[in-house]
């Protein structure tokens, strides 16, 4: 694991260099590759070095982070293009994939909750930097702030553990059971935040509508599952009082699903939209962790890694569309199939995979949740055919919208900037769907073994 | 790319056909299964099953589609995008296919799923509002029942894996069991557009007209009726069958009734679609599945053949699709003309068309068995209803004089289209008498008292007499229709289903949300932590810095308090 660290630690002088935009990006994609190919070991964790491991739910997510963190530069071309201190962003996205490496591969809960706060600062930098709008300061403060009121306590509780068991080795607390209220709300709730969970989501669009599309591409991509791995992980240590109390989380997160997935209807923003709808996943997500079977573990576990991949690829697809009209409004940016029909494309086959249909990895992820949750309580099964219905209205409404009916008539020029948007569409969903294949793929492989 | 498709699926039917052939002879079926995942002792398997009914529907799905593709180079001829109607059509296909040959839950979720959205895809290739509206009315109906699927997947999950073919004989009087034939129910509704789903069926008449003798006539809206078919052994028993006879036999006539009214082409075409699918569904439900099969192929056919007729018809008029315009085409293009007479008579049941035999058989069962008197008259009553708008729309469209402008350019030498229509023209003529010797090993039984065998003859020509008198309706009498406003409106509106999916409950859902956005998201959520703790900060420490700042005694004065204070704490 510390030759990955060392690798992303030793591009960092190389971020500062003049036009090494694009080689940056290549070695991210090379490193993707690299950890692609780490030797996997299915049971138990592997790759133990220092103060790092990994197991298969880290492995997952830090490959989604190294892709992700390689496509937000791709995405962001236009500020290499335009000269918009480049630099410091491609510093930002390193140092950022460092804390994000670290957050999932450390051994330690203090370190782990370290750098699950330390990541907040290069993605607060990415809003505050690189936005456009003079609300980002008050998106920043948002984020900042909702997500510092949740982990206070969960810094509290890991000191308790600390002082009580005498380890904050993640591995060894699943050999503990800690029967505590406060403990329970303190370890929790700063996940719970970071998901977000319904009444605390208020961050999120926010932060998206006023972040550059590489802040929201890793917001949309890994900040969220920064959440659901943490609960992934402190779920174990907890699990008498998760049986007490875990269907208030449940509740809460299934009526907001339904909530959420219905305000998407009133969304004219592109980004808010599809803000909205991730939080709508995200409260499914939480569902499936708090159910805790592994029905639900599993599903969560892939939901997150298949919305990662399909929200930030809209995100991405979103800014490709804003960097032309200059403008994120439906209303503006309708009728876009006649100037980008292959666009409309991509377009359609990632709101497909919003909204869980068939080939994406989305469905597999869904249908788990479902099962899990269903098996939980009958009366859930409501709630998730409303939402799993609304999923396909807004997912439908928001392609509609941008790809069909009139163009706006304002439109004074229209022409595709630059060649390399091509490259970067190809490159970026095409993968994608050949990450859900892999994730297929790897899905196969992992749960056959057990 | 048309031509290559074409080739491709019709080859495709070819296969089908001799694979079909080969294994009703020798009453085979293949099942094959590839576990994908399986995890927590359950398994993901991707499953196909070939029986002679697969391959069968198959067949007849690729015989269409590669009839329609052939048809859509000429009718889609001048248009820019043609390869993405293609690829989408051929998606199309392919999604039926995955349908057709699962016997599992997800599977079929596959080829379910991917049949809405790529007739959403469909419905609205054109760019207008209309086919907007509609495509939106398709995608959601149909999301119902990917839905209802996807619930009960998570249902059967109870039985520990998807086949769902393998618990029917064990598990049929199980409480889980009663569910999930409720939802099957009601998936298959959705897809087949009955009664309070039937509203999406005319609207996406707004896709392009090939498309609509594919998708919208023949193979899309029979997946539901299909899928009843595969659970047909479960349900039989069930109430909610029972229920469905009741929606099916109203849809049926609710169709037939509103597509009296109706005055454009594609619409009437698109009742008489609807009003079919309540035939196969009542039938289904009364537990004749095989006929209800039978039906759904002779009736693929002929409907998908008045469809392509339509288009041809459309194409010629200039895209009008108002029959009033219409008249006198059978003196001016005679091939076409040729075509949609024999698929409306066959439409009709007219003796020794396709139509004929199976719906033939269909009454005769009804009137053979003892049902209810409920069900006799609705199904009578729909028979006559189908021969009236029939003969209406012969009447409109053949007789008369032709009443759009006085510089017209109908030709019927686009051969193209017409050796595509003829071959449906072959199968609308025989495919029933071929496919009631192919899969009834030995004839129904059937011997009803004289009059009750004529009944069809009966209800026919009071049909076709009512038909031809409404089509002679002069504007004094349509005028009379008013006295009646608010019957006719409730008939020709489709019972108002309309409403009820589409305005009737946006506006109250979108009013809801907005309420739920105002008031939760930028209300009570804000108040409550971001801006709400935001104000409190700041009003406090305004408070203190009024303090701090401009009473310095107040603040020596509240230094020498709190000394105090902590003196008496200390040393008292």
């Amino acid at each position: 694991m510390m030759k990955f660290l060392f690798m992303m630690i030793f591009m960092i002088p190389l971020c500062f260099m003049k036009n090494m935009f694009w080689l940056v990006q290549m070695m991210l994609f090379f490193m993707m590759f690299l950890f692609m190919n780490l030797n996997l070991n299915i049971m138990c964790f592997f790759n133990m070095s220092y103060m790092s491991y990994c197991d298969i739910i880290s492995f997952g997510l830090i490959l989604l982070s190294i892709w992700i963190c390689s496509l937000m530069i791709m995405a962001s071309e236009s500020l290499f293009k335009l000269n918009f201190y480049f630099n410091f962003f491609l510093f930002n996205v390193i140092f950022l994939l460092i804390m994000l490496y670290l957050t999932f591969s450390v051994l330690n809960l203090l370190l782990f909750y370290f750098f699950f706060e330390a990541s907040l600062i290069p993605t607060l930098l990415l809003i505050i930097g690189w936005g456009y709008q003079p609300e980002r300061i008050q998106a920043g403060m948002y984020l900042l702030f909702y997500t510092l009121f949740g982990s206070l306590p969960l810094l509290m509780g890991i000191i308790y553990i600390f002082n009580d068991l005498n380890t904050m080795t993640i591995y060894f607390l699943k050999f503990f059971n800690m029967n505590m209220y406060l403990l329970y709300i303190s370890m929790i709730f700063a996940f719970l935040v970071k998901m977000p969970m319904y009444f605390v989501h208020l961050w999120l669009p926010k932060a998206h509508v006023e972040a550059p599309v590489s802040g929201s591409m890793i917001l949309a991509g890994i900040m969220l599952k920064l959440g659901g791995y943490g609960l992934l992980r402190v779920m174990i240590f907890l699990q008498e009082v998760n049986l007490k109390l875990n269907y208030i989380w449940i509740i809460i997160s299934l009526v907001g699903g339904l909530f959420i997935s219905m305000k998407c209807f009133c969304q004219v923003d592109m980004k808010s939209l599809i803000a909205y709808s991730s939080v709508a996943h995200m409260s499914m997500v939480i569902g499936g962790i708090m159910v805790m079977n592994y029905w639900g573990f599993i599903g969560s576990y892939i939901l997150m890694i298949s919305h990662g991949l399909c929200s930030s690829g809209m995100f991405c697809l979103a800014n490709i569309n804003y960097e032309r009209l200059h403008s994120r409004s439906l209303y503006i940016n309708s009728g876009m199939m006649n100037f980008m029909p292959s666009m409309s494309l991509w377009w359609f086959l990632l709101l497909s995979s919003n909204m869980a249909a068939p080939p994406s990895l989305n469905l597999l992820g869904e249908i788990s949740l479902i099962n899990s949750l269903v098996s939980w309580s009958n009366i859930s099964m409501i709630l998730l055919m409303m939402i799993s219905f609304f999923s396909a209205g807004y997912s439908l409404y928001l392609y509609s919208y941008i790809q069909h009916g009139k163009y706006f008539q304002g439109l004074y020029s229209f022409y595709v900037w630059f060649i390399s948007w091509v490259f970067i569409i190809i490159f970026a969903l095409i993968s994608f769907k050949y990450d859900n294949f892999k994730g297929w793929f790897y899905f196969y492989l992992i749960l056959n073994k057990k | 790319m048309c031509f290559n498709s074409f080739f491709f699926l019709f080859f495709f039917m070819l296969i089908n056909f001799f694979f079909f052939v080969y294994f009703i002879m020798n009453g085979l079926s293949v099942f094959f299964e590839w576990e994908i995942i399986s995890f927590n002792s359950m398994s993901i398997v991707m499953s196909i099953l070939l029986d002679w009914m697969s391959l069968l529907f198959m067949m007849f799905v690729s015989l269409i589609s590669s009839v329609v593709i052939f048809y859509s180079k000429s009718y889609m001829n001048s248009e820019l995008n043609l390869n993405r109607l293609i690829i989408l059509v051929l998606m199309f296909v392919f999604s039926m296919v995955l349908l057709i040959i699962s016997p599992n839950l997800i599977s079929i979720l596959l080829g379910w799923d991917g049949l809405g959205l790529i007739s959403y895809c469909l419905v609205i290739y054109y760019q207008n509002l209309k086919s907007y509206n509609a495509g939106m009315l398709t995608a959601l109906s149909n999301r119902i029942g990917d839905v209802m699927i996807l619930m009960v997947i998570c249902w059967i999950m109870n039985y520990g894996s998807w086949n769902y073919i393998f618990y029917f004989d064990f598990m049929k009087n199980d409480y889980v069991m009663f569910i999930i034939s409720f939802m099957i129910i009601i998936a298959a509704m959705t897809k087949s557009a009955q009664i309070p789903f039937s509203s999406w069926l005319p609207a996406a008449m707004a896709a392009p007209t090939p498309v609509s003798a594919l998708v919208h006539s023949s193979t899309l809206v029979t997946a539901g009726v299909y899928l009843l078919i595969r659970f047909n052994y479960l349900l039989i028993d069930m109430f909610f069958f029972k229920v469905l006879l009741f929606l099916s036999i109203l849809t049926m006539f609710m169709s037939g009734i509103s597509a009296n009214y109706e005055f454009d082409l594609k619409k009437i075409i698109a009742l008489s679609t609807l009003s079919q699918l309540g035939l196969m569904m009542s039938i289904l439900s009364l537990g004749f599945p095989d006929i209800a099969f039978f039906h759904l192929l002779t009736h693929a056919m002929f409907k998908a053949l008045l469809f392509m007729c339509a288009g041809v018809i459309i194409h010629m008029m200039n895209d009008i699709q108002d029959i009033r315009y219409m008249g006198g085409l059978s003196l001016y293009i005679p091939l076409t003309s040729l075509c949609l007479n024999i698929s409306n008579l066959s439409l009709c049941g007219i003796p020794f068309l396709s139509g004929f035999y199976s719906k033939d058989l269909i009454l005769e069962m009804v009137s053979f068995n003892s049902f209810n008197l409920m069900v006799f008259i609705l199904f009578y009553l729909s028979t006559g209803l189908t021969v009236f708008y029939t003969f209406r729309l012969i009447m409109y469209v053949m007789i008369s004089d032709f009443n759009l402008m006085m510089i017209y350019n109908l030709y019927d030498e686009d051969y193209i289209m017409l050796n595509s229509m003829f071959v449906l023209l072959f199968m609308s003529l025989l495919s029933g008498s071929f496919l009631s010797w192919f899969i009834f090993f030995y004839p129904y039984m059937i011997y009803l008292p004289f009059n009750l065998k004529l009944m069809v003859i009966y209800v026919s020509i009071l049909g076709s007499i009512l038909g031809f008198m409404v089509s002679n309706m002069g504007i004094y009498s349509l005028n009379k229709l008013l006295l009646s406003y608010n019957l006719s409106s409730f008939l020709c509106l489709m019972w108002f289903m309309p409403n009820l999916s589409t305005y009737g409950l946006s506006y109250i859902y979108l009013n809801f949300s907005q309420i739920l956005f105002k008031n939760i998201d930028m209300g009570w959520s804000e108040i409550y932590s971001g801006k709400g703790i935001f104000n409190i900060l700041k009003n406090y420490s305004v408070f203190y810095n009024i303090y701090q700042m401009n009473n310095f005694k107040i603040y020596l004065f509240s230094f020498i308090l709190w000394f105090m204070i902590l003196f008496i704490f200390f040393f008292i």
